[in-house]
């Protein structure tokens, strides 16, 4: 049962297109698993559809038709089939196709935070965000951090708690700056996630000196 | 008639049926004087609308409009009246084209990740109730229009400018919190998703301000 849902701001920016790339990513995981977003996300295009017709219009060249038609006949701009990149990680088993597709080709870098916690950069060419995939060991606690950027988080498989509740598969988490939590995971079962940060969290208390994902940047 | 741009067009009560056979017609066809009537309707549109939406110069804008009238016509064979009607179909092309040459002027791609794959668009799409779809459908047509201006007001800035909610707050000189409960409120009107989310406000992700 899914019950953390993106907020309705966040949607309409996803269906129109705002959200920087991360985020899009976001969302989409979610709404592989959360029929209620995806029947909302289709009439937020609805809008869009319609509010294109209601716009202004510019007239566009003579030639514009024509043009076209000979590009259609001579195959140029031919949609393409994306080269599928298999990623032989063996995560990619347990997770959305949606989400495997997106993962690199071979073994993800999976970096060990703690004992429980192994976080892995997925690359989406952004420089702002970094989506990465996190996974806590059955009954495994992740360190108490402190967010200095948003954080949104999906669950993705199996389930982690932290002060504010349960969350399940499908569940979309945004932590705002300022915020300090400590998840872990249900004892019976590994958690996975996929998480975009805005910005990189700072661990409070004794390992503070362990920001993880200062991690990724060359050392 | 499908040729005289305006008139035709501008019949959004009609617009779904005639549009969706059109592309049916393209996709089935490769019916180049259905395309021309899609290509007269909606070009002129599309090239206000992406000039509008910001990051797209109106020398670029017809690029785009062909860039997108050409996926247009590769793609109607995919076209499904049951999961889209014509004018959100071409919008999320437009929406789609639009995102991958902003991230191309930017360099922003390395990994070729087109906006199709991010979104997960690209075949098969996923399977929608369309009895929901079409009921929502028909609650936005006609609440569209009636939103109280406040509303209307800050989800054309989101549609047609691009902008993000807090964007809409800094051009507006509201709160984001008054950003935010007006699209909530516009899509309560609209009952959008049938989503009790938003009906209630209590259960979404993020915390509200």
């Amino acid at each position: 049962m899914i019950n953390r849902h993106p907020e309705s701001d966040l949607m309409v920016e996803y269906a129109t297109g705002s959200l920087p790339l991360a985020h899009t990513i976001a969302v989409t995981t979610h709404l592989q698993f959360c029929e209620e977003c995806r029947n909302t996300t289709e009439s937020l295009k609805d809008i869009g559809g319609d509010l294109l017709q209601s716009g202004e219009s510019i007239e566009v060249s003579d030639g514009l038709l024509d043009r076209i038609f000979d590009c259609i006949e001579s195959g140029k701009d031919e949609i393409s089939a994306p080269l599928k990149k298999l990623c032989s990680d063996k995560v990619a088993n347990d997770l959305p196709g949606y989400v495997s597709n997106l993962l690199p080709e071979g073994n993800l870098d999976w970096r060990k935070l703690t004992s429980s916690l192994r976080v892995a950069p997925v690359s989406v060419g952004e420089q702002d965000y970094e989506l990465s995939l996190h996974r806590i060991n059955p009954g495994g606690k992740a360190p108490k951090h402190y967010h200095r950027g948003r954080e949104i988080t999906v669950v993705l498989k199996g389930s982690f708690s932290d002060e504010d509740g349960v969350y399940q598969p499908g569940d979309f988490i945004v932590r705002e700056p300022g915020d300090t939590h400590r998840p872990f995971a249900t004892r019976n079962e590994e958690c996975i996630c996929l998480s975009v940060l805005e910005a990189p969290i700072r661990l409070t208390g004794l390992k503070s000196v362990l920001n993880p994902f200062l991690s990724f940047s060359p050392s | 008639m499908m040729r005289s741009n305006g008139t035709v067009g501008r019949c959004l009560v009609n617009e779904g049926t005639n549009w969706n056979t059109m592309i049916e017609r393209i996709g089935q066809n490769q019916d180049r004087e259905a395309f021309s009537a899609l290509f007269a309707h909606f070009s002129p549109f599309l090239k206000a609308f992406l000039i509008k939406s910001g990051g797209v110069t109106p020398e670029n804008a017809e690029e785009l409009v062909q860039e997108t009238m050409i996926k247009v016509w590769r793609k109607a064979p995919t076209f499904s009246a049951s999961q889209a009607s014509a004018s959100t179909w071409i919008y999320t092309i437009a929406r789609n084209t639009r995102i991958d040459w902003l991230r191309k002027q930017n360099r922003q791609n390395p990994d070729e990740l087109h906006a199709e794959d991010v979104y997960d668009e690209r075949e098969d799409p996923t399977p929608y109730s369309s009895l929901v779809q079409i009921r929502n459908k028909k609650h936005i047509n006609e609440q569209l229009g009636k939103l109280p201006d406040e509303q209307a007001e800050v989800l054309k800035l989101m549609y047609f400018q691009g902008k993000s909610g807090q964007q809409v707050a800094d051009t507006l000189g509201l709160p984001l919190g008054t950003v935010k409960s007006r699209i909530r409120l516009a899509l309560n009107k609209m009952k959008l998703g049938l989503m009790p989310a938003y009906k209630e406000g209590i259960t979404q992700g993020g915390s509200y301000t």
